[in-house]
């Protein structure tokens, strides 16, 4: 009697599972449509949208844009996570609960909400419009994200290493950068990549950010929409569907996933 | 890694940048406050005024509250069966969760865009239906209300199958052999034992899903039509065209204090219907 039933949930299931990435691959159909949107039955097959956008500057500095704001977010929001979390870590302070809710607490914003409060400060300190802007915009927001990983990391690390290092004359420069460094190192690749992915495809938040001067890919994307709905847009957008499934192999492949569906070891 | 040695020096330095970061937010919330109740002479509730005393507004906080939870509700329900079905293949699991992952960290912008592609007037939908002969005119599927919903759900199941499937990783596996070898079939099994275990992730995921839909923008205007506002996006109307800092960071206040309430509702249910031990 239940076989049949436990057999249709799981059917169901993965009919619901394969919904998750439709319209991206809908997206991707129709970038290579020759006639610039899916039909069915699918017509001629083509690669101009993808020239198309390949030959348009705005593109381009877009894409190249996006891509230098995540490289340069991933690296500080790891390394500043890394020095906070390391110093945490050895020194327990007693408002370190307090602490840790205040580091988290951008994650209970609405992002509509925190891109007005982050327009307000960037505006005062005249970075509104401007890559810097956007960069410590995307730190404040991916600080939550590079701190987790790096946390468990730490305390995975065995403490009679340290000890031993310390009874055998290693300072703290040395016990820092040469155990907990390479030890935490999974903590660290997931916070880096995770960051960057985060700051790469952001938009809701990014979009009171940009200015004449500078704008992001998905926020580009996102005024395309608005103005005309091109094909260009879908190669666009494959190729930002590229950048994150290239990224999240990375991290499966250097890492594992188990860090999405850890519960929380605290 | 902690020692027995003697507390280490000289490390407090390493939490100034953090510090920095976190000075900054905790500014930006300052001056969000500074903004909506500071007027041009003095402390001035006229922002909030000039907001809340207009009927048509109201209906936009009731909009985006509705929508919130009918999009938090509906992503906890569809992304449940995905979550169990990632739980009960363990040697699928890291290939279905990069399934999962990908749409998830894919720009939102790239996803609507493709909602737009299927359920647009000329979309993929409507063509197919037409060519079929199922219909004759356009369904109104996108520019309204319903686009909206169909839109954040997909956006925001992700965290609902994430939130879950954390909690059904704890779940013992002796238990269910247990009630197994005890006579209850697969599905009691389910309803009796792991239902209830894992509410406490239906939770987190229905938290996490409404917040993110109170401050939705992009899907809002891209997939609901003139008159679907919501409060994110007449923020953003208010920061990027009205120039109005004073009035959006009301809104931003507003929004923070309904979605505060909203969660703060949950919490409650979710008291009231999970046994302590589980939570």
């Amino acid at each position: 009697m239940n076989a049949p039933i436990v057999k249709l949930g799981r059917a169901a299931s993965f009919a619901l599972l394969l919904f998750l990435p439709l319209p991206i691959l809908v997206i991707g159909a129709t970038s290579f449509a020759a006639a610039g949107y899916l039909r069915f039955p699918p017509g001629e097959l083509s690669l101009r949208w993808y020239a198309e956008a390949a030959t348009d500057p705005r593109w381009i500095e877009a894409f190249v844009t996006s891509l230098g704001i995540a490289a340069v977010v991933s690296v500080l929001v790891t390394a500043i996570a890394f020095a906070g979390a390391y110093a945490c870590h050895r020194l327990r302070p007693r408002w370190l609960p307090a602490f840790e809710l205040a580091v988290m607490s951008p994650l209970f914003f609405p992002h509509a909400a925190l891109g007005v409060a982050l327009v307000n400060v960037l505006a005062m300190a005249g970075y509104l419009g401007s890559a810097t802007g956007i960069v410590i915009a995307h730190i404040v927001c991916t600080l939550p994200f590079a701190w987790r990983p790096i946390v468990v990391a730490l305390q995975r690390i065995d403490g009679e290493i340290v000890e031993a290092a310390s009874l055998l004359g290693a300072d703290e420069r040395r016990i820092a950068l040469g155990i907990a460094l390479p030890l935490a190192r999974s903590g660290l690749v997931t916070a880096l990549l995770f960051s960057f992915i985060i700051s790469f495809d952001e938009v809701t938040i990014t979009m009171f950010l940009t200015g004449p001067q500078v704008t992001t890919l998905p926020v580009q994307i996102y005024a395309f929409i608005q103005e005309n709905a091109s094909p260009v847009l879908a190669a666009i957008s494959t190729a930002t569907v590229v950048v994150t499934l290239v990224v999240v192999m990375l991290l499966e492949r250097l890492i594992g996933l188990e860090f999405f569906v850890a519960h929380d070891p605290a | 890694m902690r020692g027995a040695t003697s507390a280490p020096r000289g490390l407090g330095w390493l939490l100034l940048p953090a510090l920095l970061v976190l000075a900054l937010f905790l500014g930006s919330v300052a001056l969000l406050l500074f903004h909506a109740f500071w007027g041009k002479d003095g402390f001035s509730l006229i922002y909030f005024r000039q907001i809340l005393d207009r009927a048509d507004y109201h209906d936009v906080f009731l909009r985006t509250v509705s929508i919130a939870a009918i999009v938090a509700v509906a992503a906890a329900v569809l992304a449940y069966p995905i979550a169990w079905l990632l739980w009960r293949l363990p040697r699928w699991r890291n290939l279905l969760l990069v399934i999962v992952l990908v749409p998830w960290l894919v720009s939102l912008v790239v996803r609507t865009y493709g909602w737009l592609v299927i359920l647009g007037p000329k979309g993929f939908l409507n063509e197919t239906l037409k060519w079929a002969g199922v219909i004759q005119s356009p369904l109104p599927l996108i520019f309204n209300d319903l686009g909206v919903v169909i839109g954040l759900t997909h956006v925001l199941m992700p965290f609902s199958v994430i939130a879950t499937l954390s909690v059904l990783l704890q779940i013992d596996n002796r238990l269910e052999e247990a009630s197994e070898s005890l006579g209850a079939g697969g599905f009691e099994t389910w309803r009796r034992i792991v239902l209830p275990l894992s509410l406490p992730g239906v939770f987190t995921g229905l938290g996490i899903t409404f917040l993110t839909s109170m401050g939705a923008i992009v899907t809002p205007i891209l997939l609901g039509g003139i008159r679907q506002k919501m409060a994110g996006t007449q923020i953003y109307q208010e920061v990027v065209y009205n120039f109005n800092m004073s009035k959006a960071s009301a809104w931003a206040i507003c929004l923070l204090l309904l979605s505060g309430l909203g969660l703060a509702l949950l919490r409650a249910l979710e008291a009231a219907l999970v046994p302590k031990a589980d939570r």
